[in-house]
């Protein structure tokens, strides 16, 4: 067969290359968290860091002056604030799908990119959680949010979509990390026995949990990471559901559509899978991994991009043909206000980066170069940030009184506070990646030939005629 | 009736095509009789019988094409019974023609003196109107007809002539294949059950159709491939493992059923705007909240918690009645989108049933004309192999 052509099956590509054996796997991985710190991180982190200052100073100043430093108005009472928190949280949706979902798919390829995708996971809902708690003004009673008894009797509204958030992320959170580290402690558990100072020898020991790798505690593990899997799997549905809940249970124009649970998740899933595929394509670049991370995952994430962009595109041409469809003239008007209106500029952004460009993809020499995958990484991300835009901007700004219409812009500490959120972002992903193996080790080691039970016997087991 | 247990083709159709054809058309001639009584029942009895059927096949439809796609090995093993059951396109444009001649019983806007005192149905007279809706039907059954019928051939093509490519081109037919069929799909679902009610709108309604199909045809593969082990037919080459991921199919898309409804209801209950809210209150009142419940408990939960368990899966007696208690439930649920629009309270009509059997007869009588006309499994697959062998981790 030809070797130009597409695979046929799975076996034929080997999701490992360069020869790799258990050990140098390890080597390869360990030795990242173990060598000295190289100036490119430094330099990385120095400007990581940087912007995350600049995210406390913006908080410290927004908790001094209050949200009027903001570019909201009346009527448009959301802004940049909660177009991030949904961008942030979107982006987390990537780590559980590939660690869970992939998982109960037996898709084998996930090996080599969930453990830096969950993290990235946490990270994100990290970034995400920031905004609503300083969007509430007095942050000195942010405890309000949270359903605690106190001697007010103040309890939040249940029948809120705000506090299901609370809950939805909240859960969310909890579990992504649970299930990171349980993938984490045979990792951990090698860590330790390769440890040469006494400081990682204890805190790996400690964070290891008294991993032996032996049989019964393997057989323990797994069944322990299947459960999580299939616990975590409705999470990823339900946590961007609940999100787009904050929108769909109004009566918004552009905001009330019964498809919004399913499309948010798609969009969610497009955005996290994007933001993941910008992070392995640089963390491959800068540690060697191109036998680990190979051509064959990044082509399977580019597809899984193609496919979650054209869910996002069947979503926005059903509210397009219903709104057009309901003979309801404040649904039409609002998105023929998005697509020709103030923010027509905004609409066609979101649609040339979310719809147009991931059809490139189509073609399998683009699907595979890595410039132009980097790229369209970026712009979707750019796309999905600029679809929250839309929807809570473009909907707030024309509410049904034509008297309170405004336009909304930003201000610099609108700006401050988005850049920041990367800051804090690359910051705790750095050093993860340089602490904490960001491969799961033991996991690739499965995928390798080596470690089916008829390696060196019969060829590949699945090959034979 | 026999089976040539190397090449996998039948040596004897047996009786069960004729049977089923028999059994359709003495039930398609029964419920005509109906006609003569009461036409507009008999119409709207149709419609909801017709649609049920046609689910299996565009449900079928969507499972090659994503089978295709996803290139996985452990259903190989079936592929044969989801492609005759997706081959029944010509059978189905055929039925179709009668839900034409009952447009003006099913559909209120084929009524010009509603639509031009009513505004709203004048402003969207350019999308539902009689001529547009015909031609839209012709398109979409020749999106479906064509790639039901291109992706069956190439995948018959295998069996005489093995070859990579075939798998190759199957992938690459399918991938614009998905889109054609998203759309045509969506849309048949507005034009057809959603314009039941032409004030009523939901962007999820083309999402929620398509889970019922899915499960639908699910369903039936296991009902068929248990029906065939009793004929004496592939019982070694479907296993319990292939019935245990076929569950596990099931499951997730019960949830994805579930989550569609809920989702469709949640939001227009919340937001409790009238225009919306109609639908549900159609199906809620009179009676109709006892079929609004059992889809709740039936077509959900009952069947979740079953397939929650491990050991229910890999219990094909028991995976067959679930089989039929979904299929059953499906069917309730075309019944509960269709009814409400024509009946205040909650009724039945003989003709709902007879017209089942009907049209049922007629596609079992297609479906088992495609499985017994090829070899049963797919022979020319090269992963065939891997797929005789799969077990369950």
């Amino acid at each position: 067969m030809n070797k130009e052509t597409e695979a046929v099956y799975d076996y034929q590509v080997p999701l490992i290359t360069g020869n790799q054996t258990f050990s140098s796997i390890t080597d390869r991985i360990s030795s990242i968290t173990e060598s000295k710190t190289t100036k490119e991180w430094l330099l990385l982190f120095g400007l990581a860091s940087s912007l995350m200052l600049l995210l406390f100073g913006s908080i410290g100043y927004l908790v001094w002056e209050g949200t009027g430093i903001w570019g909201l108005n009346n009527p448009v009472g959301w802004g940049w604030a909660i177009v991030n928190f949904v961008f942030w949280v979107g982006i987390g949706h990537a780590g559980t799908l590939i660690s869970a979902v992939l998982f109960l798919f037996r898709q084998k390829w996930r090996t080599s990119i969930n453990r830096f995708a969950e993290a990235m996971t946490l990270f994100a809902v990290i970034c995400a959680l920031v905004f609503p708690g300083i969007h509430v003004g007095r942050i000195w009673v942010v405890y309000y949010f949270f359903p605690i008894p106190n001697q007010m009797d103040m309890w939040p509204n249940f029948r809120s979509p705000l506090l299901w958030d609370f809950f939805a992320v909240g859960t969310y959170f909890t579990v992504s990390l649970l299930f990171w580290y349980t993938g984490l402690i045979p990792d951990l558990a090698t860590l330790r026995d390769r440890a040469k100072t006494k400081i990682r020898k204890v805190l790996f020991g400690i964070f290891s949990l008294g991993w032996r790798g032996g049989n019964k505690q393997w057989k323990h593990y797994e069944l322990a990471y299947l459960l999580l899997a299939g616990l975590s799997t409705p999470l990823v549905l339900s946590v961007h559901s609940v999100v787009s809940t904050d929108f769909a249970t109004s009566v918004i124009p552009g905001w009330h559509t019964t498809i919004f649970p399913p499309y948010f998740v798609a969009g969610a899933i497009f955005s996290g899978f994007a933001m993941v595929m910008t992070l392995a394509l640089i963390a491959r670049r800068v540690y060697h991994l191109e036998h680990i991370i190979t051509m064959t995952h990044l082509e399977n994430m580019n597809k899984i991009i193609m496919v979650t962009g054209m869910m996002v595109g069947y979503s926005y041409s059903m509210e397009f043909f219903i709104a057009w469809y309901s003979g309801n003239p404040y649904e039409a008007y609002a998105f023929i206000n998005r697509a020709f209106g103030e923010y027509a500029w905004a609409y066609w952004i979101m649609i040339s980066c979310n719809v147009i460009i991931p059809q490139i993809f189509w073609s399998r020499r683009l699907r595979r170069s890595i410039p132009v995958m980097f790229i369209a990484s970026i712009t979707v991300n750019i796309g999905m940030w600029f679809e929250r835009f839309v929807i809570i901007v473009t909907s707030l700004s024309r509410d049904f009184l034509p008297s309170s219409w405004d336009y909304y812009s930003p201000t610099f500490w609108d700006v401050s506070l988005l850049i920041g959120s990367f800051g804090l972002f690359f910051t705790l992903f750095l050093l993860f990646i340089r602490h904490l193996p960001m491969v799961a080790m033991s996991e690739v080691k499965g995928v390798l030939p080596q470690a089916n039970p008829h390696h060196g016997h019969n060829g590949h087991e699945g090959e034979s005629k | 009736m026999n089976i040539d247990s190397s090449t996998y083709t039948f040596t004897q159709k047996g009786t069960t095509g004729r049977n089923a054809l028999i059994v359709g058309v003495i039930f398609l001639i029964v419920s005509a009789a109906g006609y003569f009584m009461n036409s507009a029942e008999f119409f709207q009895s149709y419609l909801i019988a017709y649609i049920f059927w046609l689910t299996f096949a565009l449900g079928g439809l969507f499972y090659t094409l994503v089978n295709n796609l996803f290139g996985s090995e452990w259903n190989i093993v079936m592929r044969r019974l989801n492609e005759a059951a997706m081959y029944s396109f010509p059978l189905l444009a055929i039925l179709f023609i009668p839900i034409l001649f009952g447009m003006h019983d099913l559909y209120h806007w084929t009524h010009h003196e509603v639509v031009a005192e009513d505004p709203v149905l004048s402003a969207k007279a350019g999308y539902l109107n009689i001529t547009f809706f015909i031609i839209r039907a012709v398109i979409y059954f020749s999106i479906w007809f064509l790639l039901s019928r291109i992706l069956y051939k190439m995948s018959l093509k295998q069996d005489k002539e093995p070859h990579d490519d075939i798998i190759l081109n199957m992938r690459r037919f399918s991938a614009p294949g998905m889109i054609l069929f998203a759309l045509s799909m969506t849309f048949a679902s507005f034009d057809w059950l959603m314009s039941l009610d032409p004030h009523w709108f939901s962007t999820i309604y083309g999402l929620y159709i398509f889970a019922g199909s899915f499960l639908a045809i699910l369903s039936f593969i296991v009902l068929v491939s248990i029906n065939l082990r009793d004929k004496g037919i592939l019982t070694s080459e479907i296993t319990v493992e292939h019935y245990h991921d076929l569950g596990k199919l099931l499951f997730a898309f019960l949830i994805f059923w579930g989550y569609m409804g809920f989702s469709q209801y949640f939001l227009i209950w919340y937001a409790n705007i009238p225009e919306e809210t109609v639908y549900y209150l159609e199906r809620w009142e009179h009676g109709w909240n006892v079929i609004t419940m059992l889809l709740v408990v039936g077509h959900f939960t009952l069947p979740f918690l079953l397939l929650l368990i491990r050991a229910s899966k890999r219990r094909l007696s028991l995976m067959k009645s679930i089989a039929i208690w979904i299929i059953l439930m499906h069917a309730f649920d075309i019944f509960w989108l269709v009814k409400p629009n024509f009946s205040e309270g909650l009724t039945f009509s003989w003709m709902e049933a007879t017209l089942i059997l009907g049209i049922g007869g007629l596609f079992v009588w297609n479906f088992w004309n495609n499985i017994t006309s090829h070899p049963v499994l797919p022979v020319g697959e090269r992963r065939l192999k891997a797929s005789l062998n799969f077990k369950n981790n």
